[in-house]
């Protein structure tokens, strides 16, 4: 098909944006890293830092290894079965996913934190990062391998069965390495996550042994004015990831088989398999409950333990002694108002990205798309920070930064669904009449309306949750949900404590909620 | 020794895909299950793998009841319509799949791999990825897969359904000549009367989830039983009784066919006694039309009050061109009436 003028002109827009917003700040990073000799020697001859290095890659592969483990039985047992509730399940396996890094830590803290429910502190442990860890991307794990099989195995498993193989035998033979593909590039995903951890780490483990790379570059940044350390450690993350990425690419596209995909009725799991799928979903189950319940829980917990109580949310909501406290009231407004115009932004870049990339000669940019998600919310912040120093007085650096790191999502909601439609449409749009312009309003976009709620939903959300670059580019008056969370989190006293943990409340609550107002059912290309 | 089907039923939701069917399949007999889309052919396809539990019946292979056995223990081979082929595997590796379950040492199976790749005609295709193969060769290495751990029955899905027109005629001769020639017995499930014609022994025509009609394939298609399956078989001169009435040695009940292909026509001008045990009508051309090689002609039969639709080649014709108008005789042998149950 020739590339229409429309599709050149939405590419040229959408790399303009990126190239201003995402690639200068990074070159800028490299450029002060390399002309920083001094910091770089001073970086490279530190050990401490090379431990850092270490655990950073060490914790994110045991994070890895452990979310495999737990959800590729989950993802082979969902492809295979149908079982009564598997669609709320799979809903409900999202909702990590979705939640914003604070409100997994507080609720991991509430359960399991120096007042946590179950009376076991295991904050400032390795074990608890990684609990949150496989928390946060286990619905990775079984949402990219099991739709993935589910498309095909049906009958191929069927075919399996007519030559002889068992249930295991099937599972070992076929759906094993059907899924490796599909496998590895969700495993590299979880592990690019895990590499990049920040909020998780700082508001579960705060103790320098239990540092990443990502909170390195925050504290040189934000605490020690080290700019140049920072630029070398970022310079050297953003190698690590943009490498893991390249692999990511590549396994994504071996997941391009040409599998027969069919609408098969699924069967109810029997014997042992039913054994497995239910102990497999009642961890998960819990694993993913159990914050969020501990979160609610607390949050609504009365000076004298009794619960429900609206103590904390007044503690919350009334204004601080402290200076800088934002109370519930501004710091909502803040993140709607952010989240708003950065969802926005997200889709107007999306769209126009993946429109010239469906549509146009713009193939190259599509392996673009994933770096933003490679590269750390930190980075890109501190990227904003020395590149735009006027942003510093400015609110506009957050919702940028926003809508650049919900940008993948988008893209990638977006561009299966722009693949998805029928040529012949256009072709027939354009037959009788219609030019690019008009058969993009009247045709393309109508047929879109999903995935477009879809992406406003995961752009919302990844706003309304994103902590680490909006706490390198926030000023007091802008402080979002997040923030004023972590910020009462950093003070002693039970009634901070109540009012962090009723703010992650309503955080959660609201973005649950814009979640479930904007979800439909859309795939996402991931 | 033979596959014995009782009373089968699977019903969904409010469909009876399977109602009640009864069959059995003889030994190296190959038994096409006919019918059109959502008849339930494909639903009694996998009842017979064992896909699909029954709702209700028995399913008894040599004497013995294999109603709850799972498929992978019934050695029943199945050609899928979309043929299922492994993609993470290459050709020689789909083909030996059910001969690694059945435990053989490598050395057999890569002799019985490449006898199978010779039979189907793809030998030396053995290191090839499944998804650089054609359609036709996908089908054959399905097939091969299917037959390599020599199934006691196999079972094939509507498999040249996804070929183009001139592969789909090589391919059915090839296996008419393969299914006859190897002691197997297979059911095989198609829409195509063409197919089911050519590759099968014996034809069931299914509709609405009960078999209503099996019989041998000559007389299934000579001898269709209701006027359904005469339609579905692409019999076209239907006729209710009530339209009969000035037709002689026409049959009682409550429809007839017309086998038109036992029919012969007559110039016009042609005197003579009518062949013996049979009528002799004048007939009017009403519209002539060529298909391919064959004319396509719709005749009135004036003392008939009947039209009749006929095709043959032009040597039939008697060298005469037909057109609009034509007057000709029509020869009606008794033996081309049929009649049928229902409408």
């Amino acid at each position: 098909m020739r590339a229409s003028w429309l599709s050149t002109l939405l590419g040229v827009a959408a790399s303009l944006f990126l190239a201003a917003f995402f690639l200068l700040p990074l070159a800028v990073i490299l450029w002060r890293s390399l002309g920083d000799t001094a910091a770089l020697t001073r970086v490279a001859s530190n050990p401490f830092y090379w431990q850092r290095l270490g655990f950073t890659a060490g914790q994110a592969l045991l994070s890895t290894v452990l979310t495999v483990a737990l959800g590729l039985p989950g993802a082979l047992l969902f492809a295979r079965y149908a079982f009564p509730g598997k669609r709320a399940l799979t809903a409900a396996f999202t909702i990590p996913f979705v939640m914003p890094t604070v409100v997994a830590g507080i609720g991991f803290l509430a359960l399991l934190g120096p007042r946590g429910l179950l009376g076991v502190n295991l904050r400032d442990t390795l074990l608890l990062v990684l609990i949150a860890h496989v928390f946060y991307n286990y619905a990775i794990v079984v949402r990219v391998v099991g739709s993935f099989l589910e498309g095909a195995a049906p009958r191929l498993l069927e075919a399996a069965s007519t030559l002889g193989a068992n249930a295991w035998r099937a599972t070992l033979r076929v759906s094993v390495p059907l899924a490796r593909p599909a496998l590895m590039a969700a495993a590299t995903l979880v592990f690019l996550f895990c590499f990049t951890s920040f909020g998780v780490i700082l508001i579960l483990a705060p103790t320098p042994r239990l540092a990443t790379l990502e909170v390195e570059i925050y504290q040189l940044t934000a605490h020690l004015l080290e700019l140049g350390q920072a630029a070398v450690l970022a310079v050297a993350q953003l190698l690590v990831v943009g490498a893991v990425t390249l692999l990511y690419t590549r396994l994504q596209a071996g997941m391009a088989l040409a599998l027969p995909a069919r609408a098969v009725s699924l069967p109810r799991p029997r014997g042992g398999a039913r054994a497995v799928l239910g102990l497999n979903l009642l961890i998960a189950g819990a694993l993913i409950l159990s914050p969020l319940v501990a979160l609610a829980v607390q949050a609504l917990q009365g000076p004298g333990g009794h619960v429900p109580s609206l103590e904390n949310l007044r503690l919350a909501a009334s204004p601080s002694r402290v200076i800088g406290f934002a109370p519930l009231g501004l710091a909502l407004r803040n993140s709607l108002l952010f989240a708003t115009v950065s969802s926005a932004l997200a889709l107007l870049v999306g769209f126009a990205f993946a429109y010239a990339v469906a549509r146009g000669r713009w193939r190259v940019l599509d392996q673009l798309s994933l770096l933003p998600l490679a590269t750390s919310p930190v980075t890109l912040g501190f990227g904003y920070l020395l590149t735009f120093p006027l942003l510093v007085a400015h609110p506009w650096g957050i919702p940028l930064a926003h809508a650049l790191i919900a940008f993948p999502f988008v893209a990638r909601a977006l561009l299966p669904a722009l693949r998805g439609l029928d040529p012949a449409h256009g072709a027939a749009a354009a037959t009788l009449g219609a030019g690019p312009w008009h058969t993009l309003w009247r045709v393309e976009l109508p047929q879109l309306g999903p995935a477009l709620l879809t992406a406003a939903s995961f752009a919302f959300a990844v706003s309304m949750g994103e902590f680490g670059a909006t706490l390198l580019l926030v000023r007091p008056r802008y402080a979002t949900l997040p923030i004023a969370i972590y910020d009462r989190l950093g003070r002693p006293g039970a009634q901070h404590y109540g009012a962090a943990m009723a703010l992650a409340l309503v955080l959660m609550v609201v973005t649950g909620a814009v979640m479930m107002l904007l979800q439909r059912r859309g795939r996402s290309e991931f | 020794m033979s596959l014995r089907l009782d009373e089968l039923r699977k019903h969904y939701a409010a469909t009876r895909a399977v109602d009640g069917v009864s069959l059995e399949l003889h030994d190296r007999e190959t038994l096409a299950l006919l019918g059109p889309s959502g008849c339930g052919k494909t639903t009694l396809l996998r009842l017979m793998a064992g896909l699909e539990p029954p709702d209700a019946g028995r399913l008894a292979l040599d004497g013995s009841d294999i109603t709850r056995l799972p498929p992978q223990r019934r050695r029943f081979g199945m050609v899928f319509q979309d043929y299922a082929l492994f993609p993470h595997l290459d050709v020689a590796h789909n083909v030996a799949f059910g001969l690694v379950e059945l435990g053989w040492s490598r050395d057999a199976q890569r002799r019985r791999v490449g006898e199978l790749l010779t039979l189907v005609g793809l030998a030396g295709f053995e290191r090839r990825r499944v998804q650089q193969l054609s359609g036709g060769q996908q089908q054959r290495v399905a097939l091969a897969r299917a037959l390599a751990p020599r199934p006691e029955v196999l079972l094939l899905d509507e498999p040249l359904s996804n070929l183009d027109q001139t592969l789909r005629e090589t391919l059915k001769d090839e296996l008419r000549g393969l299914l006859s020639s190897l002691p197997v017995r297979a059911v095989y499930v198609t829409h195509d009367q063409s197919e089911a014609f050519a590759i099968a022994g014996r034809v069931a025509i299914m509709r609405a989830g009960r078999i209503i009609q099996l019989g041998g394939r000559e007389e299934v298609l000579e001898r269709p039983r209701s006027a359904w399956s005469a339609r579905f078989l692409g019999h076209r001169n239907l006729y209710r009784e009530e339209a009969l009435a000035a037709v002689p040695g026409a049959p009682r009940g409550a429809a007839a066919l017309l086998r038109a292909d036992l029919t012969s026509l007559l110039p016009a001008s042609a005197d003579g006694e009518p062949p013996q045990g049979g009528a002799v009508t004048r007939a009017t051309v009403r519209r002539a039309r060529r298909e391919g090689l064959r004319w396509q002609l719709a005749l009135s039969l004036p003392e008939w009050s009947l039209d009749v639709a006929w095709e043959g080649y032009a040597r039939e014709l008697l060298g005469s061109t037909p057109r609009e108008g034509s007057e000709m005789r029509l020869v009606v042998p008794d033996g081309a009436w049929l009649a049928l149950e229902g409408a």
